[in-house]
């Protein structure tokens, strides 16, 4: 096992120096992607042989690095390095053909070796057990990811989106830096071992400082709103694969971060944590898809709903850290689960969203809905993929998104036997924001696959779709079928997912209610299944007519639905949200029944961007100015300020 | 023989399903001086549906044929996770009304999915509405059900009823009044009677599920009909379960089997009749007054937990 792990972060370090020589090659696509998928397929029966064995594997670097440096797999480790790998197998069968088709030379080289450098730094970050290695890999994962954006193009706009998406990831990093370096001065190093062993000497504000700053930083990097600037700006612009593996898996690393700080380092805290997670949880759920139900761009969309997402995971590790603080380790057990198996069907079905799309965009050249149309009968495999997809995110039953909702709603119904009466109050409320969440996001990707895939081709581009190439479906048709896998037979990861909680949570064990599900599932599916088939056998022939049109002729695609006007009811009733600027403009202004033209704009007008982070830019900027003002450029002035600065020095280390 | 009767349940609930549905029409013609249509009309009408061609338009994908049978299966699962006769439920579990509420959300997703399939506006137009209604629904209906798993300190609806049974009917507290109203509130929205949405209506300004389900015809649109009486049946035999459950046979014998039968036509017969006089007596709500109907129903909802946690 530690060869098979040390032999997977060599091929995966390799596999770049392998693209570059080979790249001149015909059989170049061939063998780096067969390399990154081989290297994956490893990582993945590593990370499945640890995950469900409970043996621990770990590695010590430290000889090759200037810093105390070892990777080790625990239960939580292997978890999420399983989610990186049965994303990342999927992803790059897609990428073979799809940067084939979309990218040449240098750039399709560069895709090439920053991919597997990509999953590396991830792979770090979640094995890392030494905190220099895991901000190594943090930052790493910031700045390929950086660069593999920036190999899809170059302008003004992307410069500006990419500065931002810098910006802020360093600014959480900053953060989870600061968490880090407060356990140093009660831990002996920055060793997890050594962190956890000398967490019980630390004093409580050191503990709430190091959970606020792990809330912060790791909050920019899942982007939980309002620290989701980022997501709408980044995910769209980058290659697909890299929009589906950073929505899919990067996002994932920040609560793996999050986790271990919380639960494992802290070992939970005062109950007002949890609350603390559980509103910006259900702020970022709730918001997260309204503002994706606005939008029309599917890749936007789907940043949108990432936010939603991690809205979610963020609502079941608030509830497990309410449980924790009112000593109910099972319970917590059952909410910390269902944010884990959260992440890995996030993981799955978002991935699938992401790839979905780069397929559309591959066949229609465009992601605009209002455009699309029709496209299931020209593309049956990745149509049906991605139905499967927008079940699962809409945490419909016998799909993977339902497995882990309801095992929240689950232990957010056990809240009420609390004693605690703010929480038994509290966490069972979140139900209904949960069944709001779910109940919109169904909304939305009904939207999504009845204007795209279904319907009338509204204009040429989606008329002359094709399927995509078979590496792209297969990559597809994987994760679909992970959905299903996942949805119908949920024990497959309950238990060992509940023997992973009790690696960090003492106490705790795994309630008979999450296997309750795990049996009932199969019998739901196999039921529904064998319903359908039998209906189906009974139909009689169909008759093909046109669509019915109130006895006129001319029914077009134009007099369809479109996206906007689907999303139009439930943008209404939460107007609030959007604060919508509107302007009708009638022409000519005199003829008010007889217009010759009518134009209508809607724009959202709430935007974090301006109320939160526009002030803040200001203030900086303006101090900055001030600040300029010691910049003179005279020469003596400058050997002033040496000269005091000396002396301030000399004081400061007389009288300290 | 427990699993019989329970499938008993099941088939039951299917099979009266369309026989509600005539009653209540039945009613509200007398109440309107109408004469009205037979009870047994319904089934009539079903199997005049099915022996009739499947019209498919020429748009249309897979996904129109398939969100029917779909849709009519679901909703068979569905129907057996409410007890009647006794206290259990063929698939009844802990936890089990979140599968319950989430597997109509399944049945509903893809039957807004076949309505687009069909290409014209009315299918758009009728699903975007029942999106807007239906996620408005999801929330006073789990926070209602949540409100009575935190009374009864139970998590599955049999476990409910049974609780229930057991307590004094005038003893019951306020937080039955409140999940009570919450919940009839939502099942008339879930189901789509009149005040939010008209199942006779065909005017393009009211339809909510009726534009839906415009293109569909001859078994599919059988299927769709059988499968929303099975809904609205399902709702009330919940309704009557959670609330006015007493004369559910305790103990497992023939006699107080049939007794529990009895009893609940008689309870179904007077939840028709109250179905039936508010259909006459109220007007459909415009379309944006929906969220507001809807938005009391999940006030009334919350109150119903929050008062559940203070009475501890």
């Amino acid at each position: 096992m530690i060869q098979a792990f040390d032999v997977l972060l060599t091929v995966l370090l390799l596999v770049p120096a392998v693209v570059l020589v080979v790249r001149r090659w015909p059989s170049a696509r061939i063998i780096s992607s067969a390399l990154l998928f081989c290297s994956l397929a490893t990582g993945l029966a590593i990370a499945g042989i640890a995950f469900w064995s409970g043996k621990h594997v770990s590695a010590d670097l430290s000889k090759w690095a200037p810093f105390p440096f070892s990777l080790s797999l625990d239960r939580l480790s292997a978890f999420f390095l399983f989610l990186i790998c049965l994303i990342g197998m999927p992803v790059t069968l897609f990428s073979i053909s799809y940067i084939e088709r979309h990218y040449a030379g240098a750039r399709r080289d560069w895709l090439w070796v920053l991919l597997p450098l990509f999953v590396l730094s991830m792979l770090l970050v979640v094995t890392a057990s030494t905190g220099f290695a895991f901000l190594f890999g943090w930052e790493l994962m910031t700045l390929f990811s950086a660069a593999l954006i920036m190999v899809d193009g170059d302008s003004k706009e992307r410069r500006h989106n990419i500065f931002i998406y810098l910006l802020m990831m360093h600014a959480g990093a900053a953060l989870v830096i600061g968490a880090f370096f407060l356990f140093l001065p009660h831990a002996p190093g920055l060793d997890f071992a050594q962190i956890r062993n000398s967490v019980a000497l630390l004093p409580q504000p050191f503990r709430t400082a190091i959970f606020l700053l792990a809330f912060v930083g790791f909050g920019t990097k899942a982007g939980i709103i309002p620290l989701h600037l980022w997501l709408p700006k980044a995910h769209p612009i980058a290659p697909t694969p890299v929009s589906a593996l950073m929505s899919a898996v990067m996002l994932k690393t920040a609560v793996y971060g999050f986790v271990r700080f919380a639960f494992d380092f802290l070992g939970g805290g005062p109950a007002w944590w949890g609350y603390l997670v559980l509103i910006f949880g259900g702020l970022s759920g709730v918001l997260g898809v309204l503002y994706a139900i606005a939008e029309h761009d599917l890749k936007r969309l789907l940043a949108y709903h990432s936010a939603e997402n991690i809205g979610i995971i963020y609502l079941a590790l608030g509830a497990a850290l309410v449980f924790v603080a009112n000593h109910a380790p099972m319970w917590a057990t059952l909410a910390l689960l269902a944010g884990l198996l959260h992440c890995l069907n996030h993981a799955i079905f978002k991935g699938l969203l992401f790839l979905g799309a780069g397929a559309i965009a591959d066949s229609t050249h465009t992601l605009n809905l209002e455009e699309l149309g029709g496209l299931l009968k020209r593309m049956r495999v990745t149509g049906t993929a991605f139905l499967i997809a927008c079940c699962s995110i809409s945490g419909l039953p016998l799909f993977n998104g339902f497995v882990s909702e309801w095992l929240l709603f689950r232990s957010f119904l056990a809240a009420s036997g609390l004693h605690n009466l703010t929480a038994a109050t509290i966490l069972p409320l979140a139900t209904g924001v949960l069944a709001l969440i779910g109940g919109l996001a169904a909304a939305c990707f009904a939207k999504v696959y009845g204007v795209a895939f279904l319907g009338r081709p509204r204009n040429q581009q989606a008329e002359n779709a094709r399927e995509v190439s078979l590496p792209m479906r297969l990559g597809m048709v994987l994760l679909a079928i992970a959905c299903v896998v996942i949805g119908v037979l949920p024990g497959l990861l309950l238990r060992p997912l509940g023997a992973t909680v009790q690696e960090f949570l003492p106490g705790a064990t795994l309630p008979e209610e999450a296997v309750s599900l795990a049996t009932l599932m199969p019998w739901i599916a196999l039921s529904v299944t064998l319903l359908v088939i039998a209906i189906a056998l009974m139909r009689r022939v169909k008759k093909t007519v046109p669509t019915w049109a109130c006895g006129l002729p001319g029914l077009n695609a134009r007099m369809q639905y479109t996206s906007t006007a689907f999303s139009k009811p439930l943008r209404k009733v939460f107007s609030r949200v959007y604060k919508p600027d509107r302007a009708v403009e009638v022409l000519p202004a005199g003829q008010p029944f007889f217009p010759n033209s009518i134009s209508y704009r809607s724009v959202r007008t709430t935007s974090f961007e301006k109320s939160m982070y526009r002030p803040v830019v200001d203030a900086v900027v303006a101090t900055a100015y001030r600040l300029r003002r010691l910049q003179t450029g005279n020469m003596q002035v400058y050997l002033l300020y040496i000269f005091v600065a000396l002396i301030a020095l000399l004081m400061f280390m007389r009288w300290s | 023989m427990r699993m019989a009767i329970d499938i008993l349940q099941v088939l039951l609930l299917i099979l009266i399903a369309p026989l509600v549905r005539g009653v209540v029409a039945r009613l509200k013609a007398r109440i309107q001086n109408r004469r009205g249509a037979s009870i047994f009309r319904p089934y009539s009408d079903l199997a005049k549906l099915f022996r009739k061609e499947d019209m498919v338009p020429s748009t249309a994908s897979f996904i129109f044929r398939l969100a029917p049978m779909a849709l009519f299966a679901v909703t068979v699962i569905a129907a057996a996770f409410f007890p009647v006769l006794r206290g259990s439920a063929l698939l009844g579990t802990t936890g089990d009304f979140f599968i319950l509420v989430y597997l109509f959300a399944l049945g509903r997703f893809l039957l807004m999915l076949g309505a687009m399939d069909g290409g014209s506006s009315f299918g758009g137009m009728g699903a975007s509405r029942e999106a807007l209604v239906s996620t408005l629904a999801e929330v006073p209906l789990l926070l209602a059900l949540v409100a009575l798993g935190m009374v009864s300190h139970t998590a599955s609806i049999a476990k409910m009823v049974l609780w229930t049974t057991g307590q004094d009917f005038f003893q019951l507290s306020a937080v039955h009044a409140l999940a009570l109203a919450a919940m009839v509130l939502a099942a008339i929205a879930e189901t789509g009677r009149i005040p939010v949405d008209n199942p006779t209506t065909h005017l393009e300004l009211t339809m909510i599920h009726e534009a839906m389900i415009l293109e569909y015809s001859g078994p599919s649109l059988a299927l769709i009909e059988w499968a929303s009486a099975v809904k609205l049946t399902g709702l009330m035999a919940l309704l009557i379960g959670l609330f006015f459950p007493w004369g559910i046979a305790a103990a497992f014998s023939l006699p107080m089997l049939i007794l529990a039968l009895v009893l609940w036509i008689a309870k179904l017969g007077a939840l028709a009749i109250a179905l039936a006089l508010v259909e006459c007596s109220v007007a459909k709500l415009r379309m944006y007054l929906v969220p507001d109907f809807l938005g009391v129903a999940s006030a009334l909802a919350i109150l119903a937990v929050v008062f559940t946690a203070l009475m501890r």
